[in-house]
């Protein structure tokens, strides 16, 4: 009986766990009031774990979009970190959380639009190009 | 104040796309009235982010090849497996089974022994017999000779089993459903983003590329625009055969909204909310 050996193609005994998106709040920029320093809710830095910059930089886009947001920038701190910091600032009338929530909301719409306007020119591509060769 | 509706919802013009060619192996299109993020999100997803399945465990029973066997299993791993299914596959870090089970992996078995006189034998990806019929090695037509793996000589054989899993090419390229994506905004560099090394004649040293016979030539006087911004994305998504090149944009989409979703969902789940809550610090 041949002794069996078990061997791993290239790359796979690196298998890990890719990190779940997560949201951590990271830095909160503190103001001044009467009562005291208080976080404001208005200027938060996100980062988000296990993205990189094929959400990031659609994200910033849409975020900037919104008129209430003054300032959105994204950064990847290190290439070798599945780690994504995206700063937003926004006016008096919505906090940062909003405006995020907003972003993804507006790039989930864009992206079902092209989707959808994807299936639809895809089907008539097929019945275009089936009636050619009939 | 009026609430701020979105991109799609504010009028202007919407992203349209328009397929150019669609053949069993490539796609090409065109988007339009989109921001070159999106563009990029999509481009990026294709070639690194859509699922397939591949080889990634390799067993050997018996190996009196000339090659070694991590060599082997390197080139086992590199053949395209039909992907079509790969959807109803799951992840094995995702499965309840400890290792390898029928719900998240294939195995492809290999036996080949030489017993030709005079000629070497070619072990190809036809001689896989997979144990699922969903997932097997491509074949263009019965005419295909397949994908050759090693050549033996009279009496060497290889027997190996390979478990075959799914994942996508950021971990390793051997999971990347595509050749090629080739991609290109404003063949005739009017936001002049490309600075070309010119001799002597820029038209002569850098002829416009096959995109630009659809794209709008510059007029001879035209002023620079500096705010102007690309909107018109050429795409050509070239397949390896393990799926459909429509298919591959169509995962790409799903795959853009599934990451979209789970930051939602870590947005919400979290108490990111709570900072809106917490109190004054008092000094």
């Amino acid at each position: 009986m041949e002794s069996v050996e078990l061997m791993e193609t290239e790359n796979s005994e690196a298998e890990q766990e890719p990190p779940t998106p997560e949201i951590i709040i990271d830095d909160i920029l503190d103001f001044k009031t009467d009562k005291g320093t208080i976080p404001d809710p208005r200027s938060v830095t996100f980062t988000i774990i296990g993205e990189d910059h094929t959400l990031g930089n659609a994200l910033r886009y849409t975020i900037m979009l919104n008129p209430e947001v003054e300032y959105c920038g994204y950064s990847i701190p290190h290439p070798s970190e599945e780690k994504l910091n995206l700063r937003i600032q926004t006016t008096e009338n919505i906090t940062a959380i909003e405006a995020l929530s907003k972003g993804l909301e507006d790039l989930r719409t864009m992206c079902d639009y092209i989707k959808e306007k994807f299936i639809k020119t895809n089907l008539k591509f097929d019945k275009k190009a089936s009636q050619d060769e009939n | 104040m009026e609430p701020y509706t979105g991109t799609i919802n504010s009028g202007g013009a919407k992203p349209e796309i328009k397929i150019d060619e669609l053949t069993s192996e490539r796609v090409k299109f065109i988007l339009t009235n989109t921001d070159l993020s999106m563009a990029n999100a999509l481009r990026r997803i294709m070639i690194a982010e859509v699922a397939t399945i591949a080889i990634d465990m390799v067993e050997f029973e018996l190996n009196t090849s000339v090659l070694a066997d991590e060599f082997i299993a390197h080139r086992l791993g590199l053949i395209p497996l039909d992907s079509t299914e790969a959807e109803k596959i799951k992840y094995s870090r995702e499965c309840s089974c400890q290792g390898a089970c029928k719900e998240c992996s294939v195995e492809l078995n290999l036996h080949v022994k030489c017993t030709e006189e005079d000629t070497t034998k070619d072990v190809t990806s036809r001689d896989l017999v997979s144990n699922d019929p969903r997932v097997t090695p491509i074949q263009d037509g019965l005419k295909d000779p397949g994908i050759l793996i090693a050549k033996l000589r009279k009496g060497q054989e290889i027997k190996v089993k390979c478990i075959a899993k799914k994942g996508v090419a950021k971990e390793h390229a051997k999971w990347s459903p595509c050749a090629a994506v080739a991609f290109e905004y404003d063949p005739f560099n009017k936001l002049r983003h490309a600075h070309y090394w010119i001799e002597d004649d820029e038209k002569k040293e850098w002829p416009a590329s096959k995109n630009a016979e659809k794209d709008f030539p510059p007029g001879d006087d035209e002023v620079f625009d500096f705010t102007a911004k690309p909107n018109r994305f050429y795409f050509e998504v070239e397949t390896i055969g393990s799926m459909k090149p429509e298919d591959i944009v169509m995962n790409a989409f799903k795959k853009l909204l599934e990451k979209i979703s789970s930051v939602q969902m870590g947005l919400t789940t979290n108490d990111v909310n709570a900072i809106n809550r917490e109190p004054p610090r008092e000094f």
